[in-house]
């Protein structure tokens, strides 16, 4: 491949470029790996709609890059580590924690899911609760009114999400930022309406219960077993495509908009994809969550369901690729247990999310930073570009 | 349909629509002075008819009117509070972490609603004097819906004379166009955004006191009405009060509509509004491209 093909701009406008050089070094090696997606995107040469000079960075991100791309080795091994951990863990632990974290791995993959939007893509949605209860309600819909079987429904529910987030994304990807947010909400109550309102469709706001789930999977250990495989080899394909060229693009878009469609890049093309991915990796999510509740409910399409992938991937850190499924494993126990025993669950969280929100922006992840502990151990960085 | 069931109806959409617009015009005050898009903003509203529901049954009925002040002031001083310990840490963030601090601001205050106010749902009976009917040929409208949409005439009338002749009011708007220009002017900005936010807490309180009559009050308001006012602001434009003027109408008309024609649809009626305003218009109604 032939990195260096890119007309070189900095020869000629010197001035934005060298202040703007993080984002720079970005979308130069984005781009370089991203050689085939760009051909098909806009001509190179083309001219560029707008000013040249990028929007001012997003705060979180500027300068601070997702964790540097492992070997698929690597991945396949944290992988291999974790089935085995769930193997025993399915052996050792109680129905009660596995039916617990079952429920767990479910959210985890919605969170993960939802992160390829709201971290690497810079894509506030407000509305991903719209194709994670989409998930569950195919398979229970195809229960309810055609008496369908588990797997085939099952294997469908990413092509529900996608097809439905491609819809949405159509539309909403039109707009920007809070628009944005504000749009995919709206959708998602627009399915929350259906879902409470239409009793012959869908029972209303009652739900439906006592969905058909394979009886192994009934199980807890089985079915805890199978749920976390199976969240786990998602993941681990998010993960792939987080590290491909398209994945490498996308934070391109985020860091830089403007210089992403400067280089050719089909900003709304990757954002779309995203959406269409993120949609539908939820609904597989939701289809789990099936297999944990054998239940499908309106309040799973609520807005405010929406919010909890996003405390999540905050909460556990959305700068690292597993940071929000951390972030899933610690909001629903710790959930469980305040609930039990405190009562004011909105209170503790949204205090702890003020917290991370005003103190430590990394989220539970960025305590265990190298960087955080270099800044506070070691001597002062002499050079660098990205001190502290 | 007869005239006079129309105007009925006009009637109810109107009286929605005033609801709306008071808490709404709140809402897009504080976007457009200090580009936060406040959740917590429902919170104040279910705060407002909550103070109602206990200044009425503490001092009977008669204490209505004297609530329907108090209770806004008192939501107001409780959002300068939070404007001062959280929102002030947030404005130089980005767009997420500012819809999670207020979203967190939301969180803390339905649980403590939930501790002073019970998680049962309450009444606020109609002041004897805005209670029954009014006949108007085989028509008749109920008193206070006529006065919901009074109110809110008012409150436009009001924000109007405050942004348009007023030293306070140039400064709110001087703040939306250049804050930093302003702050180089000899403004306290700071103070400024205290103000703003105060006053957009003042509205949604007074727009949750004067509907408490008309509906229960329970805890679940603030996650109901945030929606609706977003949308309301959305199909508006983010940041203009004449918006969401508009956008109220639009929501409040669109929601009569949904309950005559198809009732089991109407609450997807404003989504689809919306949804279709933006499609037309993505910076909504009156809104401008760089307020997103």
């Amino acid at each position: 491949m032939e990195p260096t093909r890119l007309p070189d701009n900095s020869s000629q406008r010197p001035g934005p470029e060298r202040r703007y050089g993080a984002a720079r070094a970005w979308l130069a090696r984005a781009a370089s790996v991203n050689w085939e997606m760009a051909r098909d995107a806009a001509p190179v040469g083309a001219p560029v709609r707008g000013p040249a000079i990028p929007e001012a960075p997003a705060h979180r991100s500027a300068g601070a890059p997702m964790a540097e791309a492992w070997p698929t080795t690597y991945a396949l091994a944290v992988f291999a580590v974790g089935a085995l951990a769930a193997f025993v863990a399915s052996r050792v632990l109680s129905p009660v924690w596995l039916l617990e974290l079952q429920h767990v791995a479910a959210l985890a993959l919605f969170a993960v899911a939802t992160n390829l939007l709201v971290g690497y893509g810079g894509l506030v949605s407000f509305g991903q609760a719209a194709y994670y209860g989409l998930g569950a309600y195919t398979i229970a819909l195809a229960w309810l009114h055609f008496k369908a079987p588990f797997w085939p429904s099952f294997i469908a529910t990413p092509l529900v999400g996608a097809v439905s987030a491609f819809a949405v994304g159509l539309v909403a990807l039109r707009t920007r930022k809070l628009y944005f947010a504000l749009l995919t909400l709206a959708f998602a109550q627009l399915f929350y309406t259906v879902a409470q309102q239409q009793y012959d469709i869908t029972n209303g706001a009652t739900g439906i219960f006592g969905v058909a789930v394979p009886a192994v999977l009934m199980d807890p250990q089985v079915g805890f077993f199978f749920v976390f495989v199976a969240a786990a080899l998602a993941m681990l394909l998010l993960w792939k495509i987080t590290v491909s060229p398209f994945g490498l693009t996308l934070r391109a878009i985020r860091e830089n908009r403007a210089r992403a469609q400067s280089v050719g890049v089909n900003v709304f093309r990757h954002e779309l994809l995203a959406f269409v991915l993120a949609g539908a990796f939820s609904a597989f999510a939701g289809g789990l969550f099936i297999i944990h509740d054998q239940s499908a409910y309106p309040e799973l399409l609520d807005w405010t369901k929406s919010g909890e992938p996003i405390f999540m991937l905050v909460l556990g850190g959305m700068n690292s690729f597993l940071g929000p499924a951390l972030g899933a494993l610690v909001y629903q126990i710790s959930h469980e247990i305040i609930v039990q025993h405190l009562k004011d669950w909105q209170l503790v969280l949204g205090l702890v999310v003020l917290a991370i929100v005003l103190f430590m922006p990394d989220g539970i992840v960025g305590l265990f930073s190298a960087k955080r502990w270099r800044r506070w151990f070691a001597r002062p960085q002499a050079s660098g570009p990205n001190p502290g | 349909m007869s005239v006079e069931s129309l105007a009925v109806e006009l009637l109810s959409a109107m009286t929605t629509a005033g609801s709306l617009f008071i808490i709404a015009a709140g809402l897009t005050l504080v976007f457009g002075a200090m580009r936060i898009a406040n959740i917590a903003h429902g919170s104040f509203y279910m705060y407002g008819a909550f103070l109602v529901s206990t200044i009425v049954s503490s001092f009977g009925g008669g204490a209505f009117w004297v609530s329907l002040v108090a209770a806004p002031l008192i939501v107001a001083t409780l959002g300068m509070v939070v404007e001062v310990t959280v929102l002030r840490r947030v404005y130089d963030k980005d767009h997420l972490t500012q819809l999670l601090a207020t979203y967190a601001v939301f969180l803390i205050l339905a649980d403590l609603a939930i501790r002073f106010w019970g998680a049962q749902s309450r009444a606020v009976p109609t002041p004897a004097i805005l209670s029954g009917s009014m006949r108007l040929g085989a028509a008749s409208f109920p008193v206070y819906d006529l006065f919901v949409v009074g109110a809110a005439a008012a409150i436009g009338l009001g924000l109007w004379i405050l942004l348009r002749f007023t030293l306070l009011g140039w400064r709110i708007l001087a703040a939306v166009e250049d804050s930093e220009m302003l702050a180089a002017k000899g403004t306290n900005v700071r103070l400024l955004y205290t103000m703003v936010f105060g006053l957009g807490a003042l509205l949604a309180g007074f727009g949750g006191a004067v509907v408490a009559p008309l509906q229960s009050i329970d805890t679940g308001l603030d996650a109901n009405i945030i929606v609706a006012a977003f949308i309301v602001v959305v199909i508006g434009g983010l940041g203009s009060v004449a918006g969401a003027a508009v956008g109220a109408m639009i929501v409040g008309l669109f929601q009569a509509l949904g309950i005559l024609w198809t009732p089991s649809w109407a609450p997807a009626y404003i989504y689809l509004a919306m949804i279709v305003v933006l499609e037309i218009r993505p910076s909504g109604l009156f809104g401008t491209a760089e307020m997103a």
